[in-house]
């Protein structure tokens, strides 16, 4: 069963159209990566299915049900986000951060009891950081962030995990941390991602650790290519949608095929 | 090392509920009738209407009617005042926002400024400075609206906008006021004071404070969310929107009862969220209570302090940072800021 469908999206400002049309779903255990470069629209689409973009055209159905009639804290009951960069606030602890992903649990004017700091704890260990839970929070590293982040998504209890960029200005141990805990979760909990990156890497890296992974290549709002990393990500694509020359290789290791790709050059033509 | 800081959580969560009822009773005793122990007790045991039983008239009437009340009073506008600068703060992730931002004190300023040249009544006093106050926080409200786009910004610089037009009328007023009689009134109301304090003050305050404070504890969980911003908050589940009016209007109902009966008294809503940031740290949920408990303590000894230190009496605006700056700045030195 399809935990989100994307039917006939538009979305713009003003009289400009920014996305036109789009159609895709996310399947149970399944990840789409929204891949395309800078200003292509990734989040875009990823705020109008979080409901922060109020969408112009088209129907976003989760778990079966239309999302313009959901409340926002039943919205936050069937996805949860994880935001690229975290605004500055006040000096939170780890432990308070990850029970703020209780809320959409608690009515207008109580706050988490018990049940909800026993699951908070919970998240945290998920994704080994319950040492951390004391720490001031503003005061972590940048992949020790992203790790408290996907706690408190996972303290929100959902079906669908929505990340924008999660290994942006983490450095390749903190990548491959974040990389490896979200393909533990998808494996562990069954649970489904959409996630924007503009690195093909990912896709593979999830593809190669046997996840049901999808690409979807987007050009202006339109998606230029839609399948599985090993099909679609290919030099042909890469030349006609990001205008680069890029080069697939294919490794073996423990008698499985991987794949990877790395930039050569610009597009000539 | 986690046991010993549930301890003494426990130990300050005691401190915190116990030490304003301390400060009530010793404030009985501070003032130039001098009064024993037992005295106070006597009277305090023999309840509220013992003038009639043929007592001693003038000790029952510094106990019941000067001290107390007053010593009530300024329990609740320090607590309400710092409960809703917190509120404030934390909403806006604006450490440097207090109570009076969306222009209540400067709107009940001017109203209390035209009802001292108009009426010269208390009771009228009481309501424009209400009045007048609440109008400000609308208008703010509303000329931030004006904006569509980062709505917590634009109202901050809504209120600073509506507070300098009221401002300027304040002035306007003052300049044409008698200055023999009208304009040291109005002067001495907006450096803020608790000397006339009696039960009717404090009951017509008590209804939009307590409505207003007991609003904010109730939502206080919902504080900590905004203050990660408007994306957040609401990817989070909460009605962002929704939210944000009710922790205004309760907010300002707060505010504007203690700002009506007290005149302008500065400082308390925008310093001790800090201090209490210091001792209990960011969680809105612990925050906000130890707000009251601290503004009010912090309220009371500074009108102690004011009435004892001279024979007259030192305005409470004035003394509220000259007592609470120094405090603040050896808090700050102990506790290196609360990891700011």
């Amino acid at each position: 069963m399809a935990v989100l469908e994307v039917k006939n999206l538009n979305f713009g400002y003003n009289d400009i159209n920014l996305i036109n049309g789009l159609n895709f779903e996310v399947e149970e255990g399944q990840v789409l990566c929204l891949f395309g470069p800078n200003g292509s629209g990734k989040t875009t689409i990823l705020d109008c299915i979080l409901g922060l973009n109020k969408i112009r055209k088209g129907e976003i159905i989760i778990e079966g049900v239309n999302s313009l009639g959901l409340k926002p804290e039943e919205l936050a009951q069937k996805i949860s986000y994880v935001p690229q960069k975290h605004n500055r606030t006040f000096p939170y602890t780890v432990l308070e951060i990850v029970l703020m992903g209780r809320t959409a649990y608690t009515s207008m004017f109580s706050s988490p009891g018990k049940e909800d700091i026993r699951i908070a704890e919970q998240s945290l260990k998920k994704v080994g950081m319950h040492r951390f839970k004391d720490r001031i929070f503003t005061s972590l590293s940048g992949g020790e962030a992203q790790l408290v982040k996907i706690a408190r998504a996972l303290a929100q209890d959902t079906k669908l995990l929505i990340f924008d960029e999660p290994t942006s200005h983490l450095d390749f141990r903190h990548e491959l941390n974040v990389l490896k805990y979200i393909v533990e979760l998808v494996k562990s909990n069954n649970i489904s991602v959409l996630m924007a990156t503009h690195f093909p890497n990912h896709a593979f890296y999830l593809e190669n650790n046997g996840i049901n992974t999808k690409v979807a290549m987007i050009e202006d709002g339109k998606f230029g290519a839609l399948g599985k990393p090993s099909v679609i990500l290919n030099e042909r694509n890469m030349e006609n949608i990001f205008k680069i020359k890029t080069k697939v290789f294919e490794y073996v290791e423990n008698n499985k095929k991987l794949n990877y790709i790395v930039p050569v050059d610009f597009n000539t033509n | 090392m986690s046991k010993s800081k549930k301890v003494n959580t426990k130990v300050l969560t005691i401190i915190l509920i116990i030490a304003p009822f301390i400060l009530l009773f010793v404030s009985l005793f501070i003032g130039r009738y001098p009064l024993t122990v037992n005295e106070v007790i006597k009277y305090l045991s023999l309840g509220h209407d013992v003038a009639l039983k043929g007592t001693d008239a003038i000790k029952y009437t510094v106990i019941w009617q000067i001290r107390m009340p007053r010593a009530i009073l300024a329990l609740l506008v320090g607590g309400s005042l710092a409960i809703s600068g917190g509120a404030l703060q934390g909403m806006f992730r604006n450490p440097l926002v207090d109570s009076g931002m969306l222009g209540v004190s400067a709107g009940a300023g001017f109203g209390a400024a035209i009802s001292i040249i108009i009426f010269n009544n208390t009771i009228f006093t009481y309501l424009f400075a209400f009045g007048f106050g609440m109008l400000a926080v609308v208008l703010s409200y509303l000329t931030g609206k004006i904006y569509k786009s980062a709505p917590t910004v634009t109202l901050v610089l809504g209120g600073v906008i509506i507070s300098s037009i009221f401002s300027a009328l304040l002035s306007f007023v003052k300049y044409v006021a008698d200055p023999y009689e009208q304009l040291p009134t109005i002067v001495f109301w907006l450096m803020g004071s608790l000397s006339s304090a009696n039960y009717k003050d404090i009951l017509i305050a008590l209804i939009p404070m307590s409505i207003g404070v007991i609003g904010i504890l109730l939502i206080r969980w919902r504080i900590n969310i905004l203050s990660l911003g408007e994306r957040e908050a609401k990817t989070l589940g909460v009605n962002t929107k929704l939210c944000r009016v009710l922790i205004l209007a309760c907010t300002s109902l707060a505010t504007a009862g203690a700002v009506c009966v007290s005149g302008t008294i500065g400082w308390i809503g925008l310093v001790i969220p800090h201090i209490g940031r210091m001792i209990v740290g960011n969680d809105n949920r612990i925050l906000l209570p130890t707000c009251i408990s601290i503004g009010a303590c912090f309220l009371i000894i500074v009108d102690n302090i004011g009435r004892a230190i001279t024979g007259g009496e030192i305005p409470l605006g004035v003394l509220t940072a000259i007592v609470g700056g120094p405090f603040y700045i050896y808090l700050l030195k102990k506790t290196r800021g609360g990891s700011w």
